[in-house]
């Protein structure tokens, strides 16, 4: 099973299946994750759950925890064909913060992350800017613009969150494609910019 | 079902079931769970953790493989296509899903399974040649022309 990367394993097929590559889309409970998406999958988001007894092996110990045995937490997420080889997954986190044990699974081997802010309940993000800080996951972070307002103006919401200046942010809308696509490609660019960083220093 | 226990028997089953049975469980968590140890032939073992249902599903298995990312590529193979009519419920399920390349998230979903009992399931399919799992290049995300496809790829949007 374990084998080189994007080896084939099992035998023959018709058909070579395309390179996953995965964003994720955090941010907390309401802010328009779904809504984000929505607006820019070729497919219309799909849920699936995840079971805390498996997506939390190692991280969660259920078993020091009497009574807590599972936790069943529901994840959307959408696609984009890029190119017949390679295909963008966006998965947005489980809203809650007591979710946080599922973010490796959708946090390790991503490109980057789009955190989203409600500039009305800012400290609903606080945990997902927490993580990916601490992961190193290049983030940026995205006001949705609710009905084309935004409650508190760009610096004092930066000062808000106490994120680097390299952090950026942006205002976007959720149910916008094109704003969408552009939020996604600054997170591209941020993603970008540490890959060459990290190429020229080898 | 309880009349006829032990009174400690009777405490610990009141202690122990309402926190066992999951919240698809309902009111039959407690003689579910008895049916799975019975089944287990382990009627010793303490009832595993996790809800009764995927676990039916895996054989009573939690460990998949970590190594099947969600975004984990997966293909049915010629052998998966002749075998699909002798495999049950799930597996039938994933393999018929799988003519055309799909993710691990996917699958879940489209199927309503847990990610946690779909890894294990292809886990399984792929150990007997039904399922091609193609696992994802670890260092596509911080390669620098894959990087520059998405971003080419995100401005044809539009």
């Amino acid at each position: 099973m374990v084998s080189a990367q994007s080896a084939e394993v099992g035998g023959p097929t018709r058909r070579r299946p395309p390179l996953p590559v995965k964003l994720v889309i955090a941010g907390g409970f309401g802010v328009g994750k779904t809504t984000t998406v929505g607006s820019i999958s070729e497919i219309s988001p799909l849920t699936t759950e995840a079971d805390m007894t498996s997506a939390a092996a190692g991280i969660d110990d259920a078993s020091q925890v009497p009574g807590k045995r599972t936790t069943t937490v529901a994840m959307d997420f959408g696609c984009i064909t890029i190119d017949e080889s390679l295909k963008l997954y966006l998965f947005g986190t489980p809203g809650q913060d007591r979710f946080g044990f599922m973010w490796d699974d959708l946090a390790i081997g991503a490109i980057g992350a789009l955190v989203i802010v409600d500039s009305r309940r800012l400290d609903d993000c606080y945990p997902a800017v927490d993580y990916f800080e601490r992961l190193g996951l290049p983030f940026v972070v995205a006001v949705n613009r609710f009905d084309g307002a935004v409650a508190h103006d760009l610096p004092s919401i930066r000062w808000a969150l106490a994120v680097d200046d390299a952090v950026p942010l942006i205002t976007f809308d959720a149910r916008d494609k094109l704003s969408v696509r552009d939020a996604l490609l600054v997170v591209l660019d941020r993603a970008l910019a540490k890959a060459r960083a990290a190429q020229t220093k080898r | 079902m309880t009349s006829d226990k032990t009174p400690t028997e009777r405490t610990a089953g009141a202690l122990v079931r309402p926190f066992l049975s999951g919240p698809s469980d309902g009111a039959g968590g407690a003689d579910g769970a008895r049916g799975s140890r019975g089944a287990d032939d382990r009627a010793d073992a303490p009832v595993p953790d996790g809800a009764l249902r995927p676990f039916l599903l895996t054989a009573g298995r939690v460990a998949g493989q970590d190594s099947i990312a969600i975004e984990t590529q997966v293909v049915t193979t010629d052998s998966g296509r002749t075998a699909v009519d002798q495999l049950g419920f799930e597996r039938r399920d994933i393999v018929s899903l799988c003519g055309n390349p799909l993710s691990v998230a996917e699958i879940a979903a489209q199927l309503s399974l847990h990610l946690g009992v779909v890894r294990v399931l292809v886990g399984d399919l792929s150990a007997d040649g039904h399922l091609s799992v193609y696992l994802p290049n670890a260092d596509a995300s911080t390669d620098v022309d894959t990087l520059l496809r998405v971003i080419r790829g995100l401005r044809a949007i539009g």
